[in-house]
Formats: C-alpha cells, sequence, structure tokens
C-alpha cells in the first residue's frame, strides 16, 4: 500500500504525494516538535522533510513502513538544521525564572511528581529545554525519545540509523549530564552550595 | 550493598525503565548516602521534565498539506528551467548594473573636454595703466582722467 503510493508519487502524481502528506505529517510534526518549540520552525522543517522526501522516493523500496522511513528522514533533517544553530552557552540558576525557581523548590520538597496544571507543564518543558541545551543534538534526541516517549533503544536506532550500542552510549552520556546539572539546580535551591 | 554509589545505575537507563529490584537498592541506598540523595532527586526531577518536553507536540496546520504541495510545484518550476537559463535570470541584475557602469564610465572618458594642460603663459603685466586703461574701455574714462589718476598715484606713492 505504502510502496504504491510512493512509486505512485515518484511518477509524479501529486496527488499521491498530498496523501503521503496528509497521513504522515502529525508524525513528521511528532519528531520535528522534539527539536523545536516554535510553531513556524516545526513548520519550516517538517515541510523541508516532505521536499527531501519527495527527491528521494526512488531509494524507499518498501522494506520497513514509510513512515519509518519519513521518521529517519525527519530525523536527520532536524539534526542538520539544530547543528547549524548556534548553541546556548550552559545556564545558571541565576538565570532561572522566578516560576522555574519556585517549581523546583515545589520538586524537590518531593510534592510535585507529574507537573498536573498547564502552566506547571510549560515551566518544566522550558526548564527541559535548559537542561537539554548543554547536550549536543544527537544526545537531546536519544534522551528525549527514551526519558521522556519512554521509546526503546531499538526504536531510537531505527529513528536515527545510529547503532544500538551508539543509542545507549548517547543515552548514558546525556542523562548524566541533565542529572548533574539538575542536582546542582536542586542544590542551589537548598542552600547546600554556598557562593 | 548499601556501600555501594547508585549513580551508576540512575544513569544507565530511564527512571521509568528501572526495575522493582534496582528502585529498592536505589531507596535504600540514598536512605544513608546524602551525596546519592542529591543525585536521586535530580534524576527523579529530571525524568519529570524530559517527559513533560516529549508531551509538547506541535500539531499540522489544516493549510500544511497546501503548503507543502505549493512548495513541491515551485521547486519542480525552478529544476524544469535550464541551469544556464537560470544562472543568466540570477547575475542578470549584477551583469545589467556592471554595462551600465562601463558605458557611464566609457563616456566621462571620452565625451569630457581633455583638461587643459598647464601651459606657462607670459604674465601679463598688472600695471596701474592696463587697469585704468580697462576701466577707460567700460567707464569711458577722459585721457584727462587717466593722467590725473596716474599722476595720484604717484604722489600716493610718495
Amino acid at each position: 500500500m505504502d510502496f504504491d503510493l510512493a512509486r505512485q508519487a515518484q511518477d509524479g502524481d501529486e496527488s499521491a504525494f498530498a496523501e503521503i502528506v496528509r497521513r504522515y505529517s502529525p508524525r513528521v510534526f511528532s519528531v520535528a516538535s522534539r527539536f523545536f518549540r516554535q510553531r513556524t520552525l516545526v513548520e519550516e522543517a517538517a515541510q523541508e522533510v516532505f521536499l527531501k522526501a519527495y527527491t528521494q522516493l526512488g531509494s524507499f523500496e518498501g522494506r520497513g513502513s514509510l513512515e519509518g522511513w519519513l521518521t529517519r528522514i525527519a530525523t536527520n533533517t532536524c539534526l542538520n538544521i539544530v547543528r547549524g544553530a548556534k548553541r546556548r552557552p550552559e545556564y545558571t540558576v541565576s538565570d532561572l525564572t522566578d516560576d522555574e525557581q519556585s517549581w523546583l523548590e515545589h520538586q524537590s520538597a518531593g510534592d510535585g511528581g507529574e507537573p498536573a496544571s498547564v502552566e506547571n507543564s510549560l515551566v518544566a518543558t522550558d526548564l527541559a529545554d535548559r537542561l537539554l541545551s548543554v547536550l549536543s543534538p544527537e544526545d537531546q534526541q536519544a534522551l528525549l525519545m527514551i526519558d521522556g516517549e519512554q521509546a526503546s533503544i531499538k526504536e531510537v536506532a531505527e529513528a536515527t540509523g545510529w547503532s544500538e550500542s551508539k543509542v545507549k552510549v548517547r543515552a548514558f552520556r546525556a542523562r548524566k549530564k541533565v542529572r548533574e546539572a539538575m542536582e546542582k539546580l536542586l542544590s542551589y535551591k537548598s542552600g547546600r552550595v554556598s557562593g | 550493598m548499601k556501600d555501594k554509589h547508585i549513580t551508576e545505575i540512575l544513569d544507565k537507563a530511564s527512571m521509568a525503565a528501572l526495575s522493582e529490584g534496582e528502585l529498592n537498592e536505589v531507596r535504600a541506598h540514598v536512605l544513608e548516602c546524602m551525596s546519592c540523595r542529591g543525585a536521586y532527586e535530580a534524576a527523579r526531577v529530571s525524568a519529570v521534565v524530559m517527559k513533560s518536553r516529549a508531551e509538547t507536540m506541535i500539531e499540522p496546520s489544516p493549510f500544511f498539506q497546501t503548503r507543502v504541495m505549493a512548495a513541491l510545484r515551485e521547486q519542480q518550476a525552478v529544476e524544469s528551467v535550464p541551469a544556464m537559463l537560470r544562472l543568466w535570470r540570477s547575475a542578470k541584475a549584477l551583469v545589467s548594473a556592471m554595462a551600465v557602469t562601463t558605458a557611464a564610465l566609457a563616456v566621462v572618458s571620452f565625451m569630457q573636454p581633455s583638461q587643459t594642460t598647464l601651459v606657462a603663459e607670459p604674465a601679463s603685466a598688472y600695471s596701474a595703466y592696463s587697469v585704468i586703461m580697462d576701466r577707460d574701455a567700460d567707464e569711458q574714462t577722459s585721457y584727462e582722467q587717466v593722467l590725473s589718476t596716474i599722476y595720484e598715484d604717484d604722489d600716493d606713492a610718495r
């Protein structure tokens, strides 16, 4: 089914390609949303993914799913976009907003659990972005998929084209770095670190 | 077991993927190890923020499909034009500007009269007489007036 659709699109059937876009844009958007939070950036990346996919339709041999094939193109396209962008410098606790600081206090008091309200969720998401900004785009991807989306090592390997051992190493390194960064913030908040 | 620090357990897998045995080991250890308690807290809060970040998904707008198809048609239109023609189209403005500049420079170089060289002309005598005679032409000064003016000048000089 997917293979036929891809072949029709490759042969110049516009409606077939439009159907591919309609069917798989939610998947491509979900991949792009891991990298970007602004709608405009997500849409630009998703468009680039589909245009790239169109030119590479001939390489889709139908062995795997079209969704998996598009996911890999989406992941690599977004990684390339992010690699080209300037990375933010490492943040300090003084960069945190009041909301972020109070959210952390709330969490470290042990009564946080899941972020319940929309506001709390936004604060948690902002904090996640701050923590992720200290990682390479590849490590961010591995950590978000495994710890955020509960994806398996195999799923990450398929989505990125990396070996499973590479995924494990990336996730381990990223998790450690993020944990240490978070530990610094929590220690500061509880007054365990002076100056 | 309580003496073994648990940071490696925390880093090797997500909190959600830790087995019950591993979680018990971690909880038992952090009761007595202050540094590992901080690491455990940080791992727990990090897991919460990562989950929250992963849930932030942007849905495609209803116009996205139309947008992609328009971009595809535009791309195909660009690709259908021969490469040399595309190059010419992109360079046309630059080439035109250069041609206009060259023409303007040519006009300036050939049409402007050649600059006069500084030929040493004999210095014209600038005497009181000539000044007066010039004035004479303009103002129709009489000969007598000229003479009186010359003699006045001589008197003044003395």
